[in-house]
């Protein structure tokens, strides 16, 4: 199924599942919503938006602070990615785990995270006497603190896949490690890098997010807007409009990623770079400006929420041993599995049929392009019985997770080694067999950092709670939402204490999908190897 | 290892979410409609459940606002039977739309302390005013703003911080507040002023209260909150403390009365069923237990307040407005004051 010419009924029969599950949970809840506002009147108020300078401006804020991100994120991401990939130093697999965190932590946690650093009686505002809140700086430094972690991961995994012959050949050849960066290095990472900087715009461009609550409401985004039509205001022809044009944009980057990704696919050798230890002053100072800008840009806000949940004191930890806390950490575990399993059965069939379609490589995005409340509703409106049941709560987890499933294998499905494959089904596999044996092991690597990032979503996903939910389905986001929905100090602290038990239970749950001992890409592909065994180089 | 772990994570998630999902479905199933804020004892609501002999199926539908539109849009076919968190900002519409139908039964008779609508069932009752931070007034010079006008003055630029109407139910009501008080004209050119002189901002209570209020690391000393937060802060202080670090300021203008209430809606069944809870919830285990867990007021005149209520003050003087009146011109306020505080 995954051989150079995909026989159509097989391809057919895998992509069912996502595709009706797309067509199930997405377009059908759309067209509905669409369908209640009356035929039209959302086309006749698409041409509107533009000529409101108000929702104009909003837009072109959007596409402005998206842009800079990715610009900021592929700047600080590349440096620091290269660190990791090709230096082995304590802590290493550590660092690769921690990265993800800031995906899990509710966005309010993280504003009271980035404000107790920089608000004005913050640690570093208030000892750099400045008062950065209300400032595109914040702003963007809330962009990078959620979107950094995309694009470190992507690129580490990427320059884990950088064939070590060629680079050695380059450098053979007279070329200067920069030189050998630029020609070689560069065009093999380059269409993961597209990936995850596309899943930055999207975010940047589409999210509620941490620039609403850092920003204030001057530079609150189109979804928002969106939001309050739909929500409040029951104005679904707008909201429509609204929520048509941010997808026409959004689809019109995904799918410009999706040509350019196709494009710049190149199968890689599975000869990966070991990792080296740093040496000389020069290297650990590498090492060391790329930890650095992880803590400052990463990590700080998160230690400031854990510093002052540990300063909560004991009354504020043994409130997570009573019923409504444990309840919400079953709820959050058993949640988080369903979904990721969900997600992954979505993501793998996803990326297996979009392998030579720009188009379903596109649809992969959807989920990320559609504004969440305008589903929410249409949700609402076409299974009215279904409205508060689980599967319907799992399935919209799913729904916002299995993207990074589909993105991550796709893009490692694109450096796949063709002749492997051919080799195993040349020496007689099933194409089954030859999937099992020989594509499974070669992008373990890939499905696990995606299902990494999916599990992360599930756990850390706020955007559920605009479907309807129950009182016991109360997940740890959910609880911490509700004790800062309450005044006191009580609250606040047990939020935080909360918000704390979320990043410990995530890290638990990374290291159980990305193994024992992981250390990197380059590693895992080392230790993969022994799988390869059984079909011969071709 | 790896493919043991993988099987284990999928064979335990296949049986988790469902655990537990089929265990009671022999009583009769009540659906209730609540809004995100609801919350009353477990004990309390299994003691109903028991001397009832209803299950209740109690469905979240965001906040009040976003609840009502999921009626309104789903009322073909209705989510639910009985619905709770209506105020007096939302009744009129849901009136408007015919997602509700009267109740008549005793709790309708009684008196409850603020009225609500016909049929609509009032519960608790709270006030939408200004906080402020008693710590950061007792260091400043400045005195405590008399009037609304003072705010808008240069000594007082940058100190408030209130929630996006449209975003907020606390904000709506703080806007209603504005315009009952002031009047229409009066109130959007002081919100014109207040834009000029600083006002920041928020899209939900809790970001103003934990992101901008100055008495959790922000930097405004004044916020749009309820007459019974200072009883919160004192419940849910750290330590014991005998007063309430922040506290009510009542202005003219700046006091907004709400009423929530709870209603059968239309198109739902169990009507007895209904009826018991609607009743339920104006019997005095409730109306005591909701001033703590909900923070509201209770409607039934003669209930016991709880002791941490009298940090608690209730205005003397506030304002309100008809439900009919909001029905009638309340989006087109929201959509004003945008015009004239964010565009």
């Amino acid at each position: 199924m995954v051989s150079a010419r995909p026989r159509w009924q097989a391809a057919l029969a895998l992509g069912a599942l996502p595709l009706a599950f797309l067509a199930l949970m997405l377009i059908a809840p759309l067209v509905r919503l669409a369908a209640e506002a009356g035929p039209g009147a959302s086309a006749a108020m698409l041409g509107a938006i533009w000529t409101d300078d108000y929702l104009r401006w909003r837009v072109l804020w959007s596409l402005l602070q998206a842009a800079l991100t990715c610009i900021a994120a592929l700047v600080f991401g590349v440096p620091i990615a290269w660190v990791l990939a090709r230096f082995e130093f304590p802590g290493r697999a550590w660092v690769l785990r921690l990265l993800m965190l800031p995906f899990v932590v509710p966005t309010l946690v993280a504003a009271l995270g980035v404000l107790a650093l920089w608000g004005p009686r913050g640690l570093l505002g208030g000892w750099l006497g400045m008062d950065l809140q209300d400032t595109p700086w914040l702003l963007l430094y809330g962009n990078l603190f959620f979107n950094l972690c995309l694009v470190v991961r992507a690129a580490t995994d990427a320059l884990g896949q950088v064939s070590a012959s060629r680079v050695a050949a380059a450098r053979t050849l007279g070329a200067t490690p920069w030189r050998a960066f630029w020609r070689v290095e560069w065009p093999a990472i380059l269409p993961w890098l597209a990936s995850a900087l596309c899943l930055v715009f999207l975010y940047c461009f589409a999210g509620f997010g941490l620039a609403l609550i850092l920003g204030g409401q001057r530079y609150s985004t189109v979804e928002v807007e969106i939001y309050t039509l739909v929500a409040h205001e029951l104005k679904l022809a707008e909201a429509g409009a609204l929520a048509l044009g941010m997808m026409l944009l959004t689809g019109a980057v995904a799918l410009l990623y999706a040509t350019i990704e196709r494009r710049l696919a190149t199968p890689a050798r599975a000869d990966p770079i070991a990792l080296r230890r740093p040496s000389g002053a020069g290297q650990w100072c590498a090492v060391g400006a790329a930890l650095f800008a992880l803590l400052f840009f990463c990590a700080a806000p998160l230690l400031a929420i854990l510093a002052r949940a540990l300063g909560a004191g004991a009354a504020a930890w043994s409130a997570l041993l009573d019923e409504e806390s444990l309840q919400a950490l079953w709820n959050t575990t058993r949640f988080t599995a369903a979904a990721l399993l969900l997600a992954t059965a979505l993501g793998v069939t996803h990326a297996l049929v979009a392998r030579r379609s720009v188009w379903l490589r596109a649809a992969a995005f959807l989920p990320f392009v559609v504004s969440p409340v305008t589903v929410a509703l249409g949700l609402l409106l076409l299974y009215p019985q279904w409205s508060a049941t689980l599967l319907l709560l799992v399935s919209a987890y799913a729904l916002l997770a299995y993207p990074f499933v589909a993105k991550s294998l796709g893009a490692a499905l694109d450096s796949l080694p063709e002749n492997l494959l051919q080799a195993a089904r040349t020496l007689g596999a099933t194409p089954w067999r030859a999937f099992w044996r020989v594509t499974l092991p070669l992008v373990q690597p890939a499905l696990r950092r995606g299902m990494a990032f999916a599990a992360a979503t599930a756990l850390g996903e706020f955007a559920v709670t605009l479907f309807l939910s129950r009182p016991e389905w109360a997940t740890l986001t959910t609880l911490i939402y509700q004790r800062l929905g309450r005044p006191g100090a009580a609250n606040r602290d047990g939020a935080l204490v909360l918000a704390a038990l979320l990043m410990l239970l995530a890290l638990l749950a990374f290291m159980l999908i990305e193994g024992r001992s992981r250390r990197g890409a380059g590693r895992d592909r080392q230790r993969d190897e022994p799988a390869l065994k059984g079909v011969p180089h071709a | 290892m790896k493919r043991r772990t993988l099987s284990l994570i999928a064979a335990a998630a296949l049986a988790l979410p469902l655990a537990g999902y089929h265990s009671a479905a022999a009583a009769q199933e009540l659906r209730v409609l609540v809004h995100s804020s609801f919350e009353l004892p477990k004990p309390l609501l299994a003691k109903f459940e028991a001397d009832a002999g209803i299950k209740l199926s109690i469905i979240k539908g965001g906040d009040a606002g976003e609840m009502l539109n999921k009626l309104i849009l789903t009322r073909a076919k209705p989510i639910a039977d009985v619905v709770y968190g209506l105020d007096n900002t939302l009744v009129g519409k849901a009136l408007a739309a015919g997602v509700l139908d009267a109740y008549g039964g005793p709790a309708a008779r009684r008196v409850a302390v603020p009225p609500l609508a016909d049929g609509v069932i009032p519960v608790d009752y709270g006030f939408v005013t200004l906080n402020y931070d008693k710590a950061w007034f007792a260091k400043s010079a400045l005195p405590l703003p008399r009037t609304l006008e003072d705010l808008a003055q240069p000594a007082y630029r940058n100190l408030l911080v209130v929630q996006n109407p449209a975003t907020s139910s606390p904000g709506n009501a703080f806007l209603l507040a504005t315009v009952a008080g002031l009047g229409e004209e009066a109130a959007f050119d002081w919100w014109g002023r207040m834009r000029a002189n600083g006002v920041k901002v928020a899209k939900g209570w809790s970001e103003a209260y934990y992101t901008e209020f100055s008495r959790n690391g922000g930097s405004r000393p004044l916020v749009v909150s309820y007459a019974s937060s200072p009883a919160a802060e004192v419940h849910f202080s750290k330590e014991k403390i005998i007063a309430a670090p922040t506290a009510s300021l009542f202005l003219k203008g700046g006091v907004f009365r709400q009423v929530e209430g709870v209603a059968l809606v239309k198109g739902g069944g169990q009507r007895a069923a209904a009826a018991k809870f609607i009743e339920f919830m104006r019997s005095g285990p409730v109306q005591e237990a909701l001033q703590t867990s909900m923070w509201m007021f209770p409607a039934e005149p003669r209930t016991a307040r709880h002791a941490v209520m009298r940090h608690a003050v209730e205005p003397g003087i506030f304002d309100s407005l008809g439900p009919e009146v909001i029905a009638d011109k309340g989006s087109g306020w929201i959509e004003r004051w945008i015009r004239v505080v964010l565009k």
